[in-house]
């Protein structure tokens, strides 16, 4: 123990920065204090706003796909559609695809925000997609009268920003379209973090989707009396993943929409 | 505005601000020259003159035909520019004689102090708009209309003495030492005002009016009361409606896209100019091309959206173009809009995510060019028993004020893709009910079949009424289909398939 001695007093000079230093400490400290009953209230106000509102997260998260609220498939993708990508529906007539593309839109507009249907075949059927729980009014239809409109139409709705979804519908023109232009509408999904959704009646997008379905018919369930249309009973193959290599398929029984 | 003619081609041909250019009567070496441009005027060029002798003095000499059209639009922009600094504002009528190529706008500038703090700066503002459309003029400021208009006959273009502001009070002084010129009296007037020796303004204001008028007639007496302001002015009008036409001829008839779409190109951005002056937005656009041979092709271009975007309008007018191209090469070219007010959203916290007001305008109207009007919008159930029934609206989502329920109900039908225009079919039918369908989209004998469930309406009207029976049917190659049959016409056709 060193000996007592006098007390030495620092010159006011040094004094000022270390009174400083416990001052500003002492009003941090307060300051925290203040807003520590406030964090939990905002954690509130964050809860009630739902979706309309996130918190800010990490740039680095890969953000969560796009969801057909169909448990298995959702299951076979991986949790859904990717945002930022390009994926392919293939399939020929009562295989399933408009139903898992509505099934899509529904959960898009019901969650996260707006989409849009690039319609090159003007198949879309409002009274069928509310029915299947689509937000209409989240909805933006273009009737493109050609295969070469539909394809500009998809990429100025892609480089507005914004839209969650975008469906484009080809029917049977997927052969006709140049190579080139999957890489292209790819890059434009990408760079706005558009879930772009190609809907066709045969394989087109190559590798340049980052995900592809092939569906199959397998049944159709006619019950009642008198008989009525009540599901379809389809076989999807997952042909392309990215993400997760392997093809795999399973058997959907599609959600029968309820009528509007 | 001193030289209508050559402003109106400089603004139409910009790229030639800085050749000597004139402006003749008509076509061919005979022709009169109109304007001069200071360049060509610093090369000797001379008025009067024909085209053969300016062109004998300056050989690089760029030679422009009188337009109406263009000296129209021109006309028509100085209003606009007018327009943007007060609502109260008109054309005045053309001028003959010494003042033919005068351009003069009349304004109200009453009211507008909270906007430019004073008058000079009123003028000063109005000078510069006008300039930014391509038109270089005068701005006076004086307690009468009259009184302005001559003030800024005698100003100069350029310069600091391009604006004047003339107190109240000061009017006679600074008129007086001004030539009798500049109130362009008709020639007998002039002609005895020479003889009688007066010369300025200042003179003619010493006559005494009784005389005056009992020698030289009621117009010596109009030309004193519009010295003094005293002429009875009504007030000016608020312009109604916002009709813009800009209007070019090309030197050469056009048989491409790419001049013509350059020529477009220019046009539009001067309408822009125009608009954003007045702070209007581009409506629907009315394109008329004037064809080789006197034919005209005239379309409307519907803009979904106002939008002064000029990448979006020359895109919709290439489109345009592109999908159906003129029958013959162009002569000229003239667009014409309705300016409407562009409405400002006000961003909503809890508006769903997408594209920022103005961006989703802009793509609205690339949509709506490349698909056509009434193809584009928010998909609505049409109010129609008809299964095919539907509507478009305008795509405009809001926020939602509650959460989305799934609707509740005991009818499931899986999803439905709508056939346009509906496919004819060959049905076989059997105890009233379809046994094999041959067609486009579905083929082989009919497996399961619901139905028939009957839909009529329109009996009201003889082409409006209609009246069929659906059916859904699995056929054997695995398609699952909505099979009608039209009693009307008596045909089957598949409008929709089960996807």
């Amino acid at each position: 123990m060193p000996p007592a001695g006098p007390t030495r007093t620092e010159p006011a000079e040094k004094q000022a920065p270390a009174k400083q230093g416990r001052e500003a400490a002492a009003q941090r400290a307060e300051g925290e204090r203040r807003q520590a009953p406030a964090r939990p209230a905002l954690k509130a106000l964050l809860r009630d706003l739902g979706t309309q509102v996130r918190q800010g997260g990490s740039p680095s998260q890969p953000p969560a796909p796009c969801a057909t609220a169909i448990p298995a498939v959702d299951e076979l993708l991986g949790g859904g559609f990717p945002r930022g990508g390009l994926s392919e529906i293939a399939g020929p007539f009562s295989s399933g695809r408009t139903s898992l593309a509505l099934a899509l839109l529904a959960r898009t507009t019901s969650t996260e925000g707006i989409a849009a249907v690039i319609d090159g075949a003007d198949a879309f059927d409002p009274a069928s997609a509310a029915s299947a729980g689509v937000d209409l009014d989240r909805v933006l239809w273009a009737r493109a009268p050609r295969l070469r409109e539909a394809l500009r139409c998809a990429e100025r709705v892609l480089e507005a920003h914004g839209f969650a979804l975008v469906l484009l519908d080809l029917a049977g023109a997927g052969p006709r379209i140049a190579p080139a232009t999957w890489p292209r509408l790819s890059r434009a999904a990408a760079a706005t973090g558009t879930a772009l959704v190609v809907l066709s009646a045969q394989r087109s997008t190559g590798t340049a989707a980052a995900l592809a379905l092939e569906t199959a018919p397998a049944r159709a369930r006619f019950t009642g009396t008198p008989a009525v249309l009540e599901e379809l009973e389809i076989r999807v193959s997952l042909v392309r993943h990215r993400a997760a290599p392997g093809a795999r398929g399973i058997r959907v029984r599609l959600p029968a929409s309820r009528a509007a | 505005m001193n030289d209508l003619p050559l402003a109106a081609e400089l603004r139409a041909h910009p790229e030639l601000s800085d050749r000597p250019v004139v402006v003749a009567s008509g076509p061919g070496p005979r022709a009169e020259i109109v304007a001069i441009s200071p360049e060509a005027a610093g090369r000797g060029v001379r008025r009067p003159g024909s085209v053969a002798h300016a062109r004998a003095v300056c050989p690089e000499l760029c030679v422009r035909t009188t337009s109406p059209a263009v000296e129209s639009a021109a006309r028509a922009a100085l209003l606009d520019a007018a327009l943007s600094c007060t609502p109260r504002a008109v054309l005045m009528p053309p001028c003959a004689g010494v003042y033919a190529a005068e351009a003069a706008v009349l304004l109200d500038a009453s009211g507008t102090a909270a906007l430019f703090r004073s008058e000079a700066g009123f003028a000063a503002a109005l000078c510069a708009r006008a300039r930014a459309l391509g038109l270089p003029g005068n701005v006076a400021v004086a307690s009468s209309r009259s009184v302005a208009h001559l003030a800024a006959r005698k100003l100069r273009p350029e310069g600091p003495d391009a604006v004047h502001v003339l107190p109240t009070g000061a009017e006679m002084a600074f008129l007086a030492p001004l030539p009798i010129d500049l109130l362009d009296p008709d020639d007998a007037l002039a002609e005895a005002l020479t003889r009688f020796g007066v010369r300025r303004v200042g003179q003619l204001l010493a006559l005494p009016r009784r005389g005056l008028g009992l020698r030289l007639g009621p117009r010596a007496l109009e030309l004193i009361a519009r010295i003094r302001g005293e002429a009875t002015e009504p007030p000016l009008p608020v312009p109604r409606g916002a009709r813009l036409v800009e209007a070019v001829d090309l030197e050469a008839p056009v048989d491409r896209l790419e001049p013509l779409a350059f020529a477009l190109q220019g046009l539009l951005s001067r309408l822009r100019a125009r608009l954003a002056a007045r702070h209007l937005a581009c409506g629907d656009l009315a394109v008329t091309l004037v064809l080789e041979g006197g034919g005209r092709d005239a379309r409307r271009i519907g803009v979904a959206a106002p939008t002064l975007d000029l990448r979006v309008l020359v895109r919709l007018l290439r489109h345009a173009l592109e999908a159906r191209p003129p029958a013959a090469p162009v002569e000229g070219v003239a667009l014409e809009t309705e300016g409407r007010a562009v409405r400002e959203g006000q961003l909503d916290l809890f508006r769903p995510a997408g594209p920022a007001p103005s961006v989703l305008s802009r793509t609205l109207a690339e949509l709506e060019s490349l698909c056509g009007r009434g193809r584009v919008g928010a998909p609505r159930i049409a109010d129609d028993p008809r299964e095919d029934a539907f509507e478009l609206g305008p795509f405009q989502p809001a926020p939602r004020t509650a959460p989305r329920r799934a609707a509740g109900g005991a009818a499931r039908t899986p999803a439905v893709r709508a056939l346009r225009p509906p496919v004819r079919a060959q049905v076989r039918v059997s105890r009233n009910r379809p046994e094999a369908i041959r067609s486009a989209v579905a083929n082989g004998s009919v497996v399961h079949v619901a139905g028939p469930w009957r839909t009529t309406g329109g009996w009201w009207s003889r082409d409006e009424r209609f009246a069929y029976d659906c059916f859904d049917v699995e056929t054997s190659d695995g398609t699952v289909a909505r099979l009608r049959f039209d009693h009307l016409r008596k045909t089957w056709h598949i409008d929709a398939v089960y996807d």
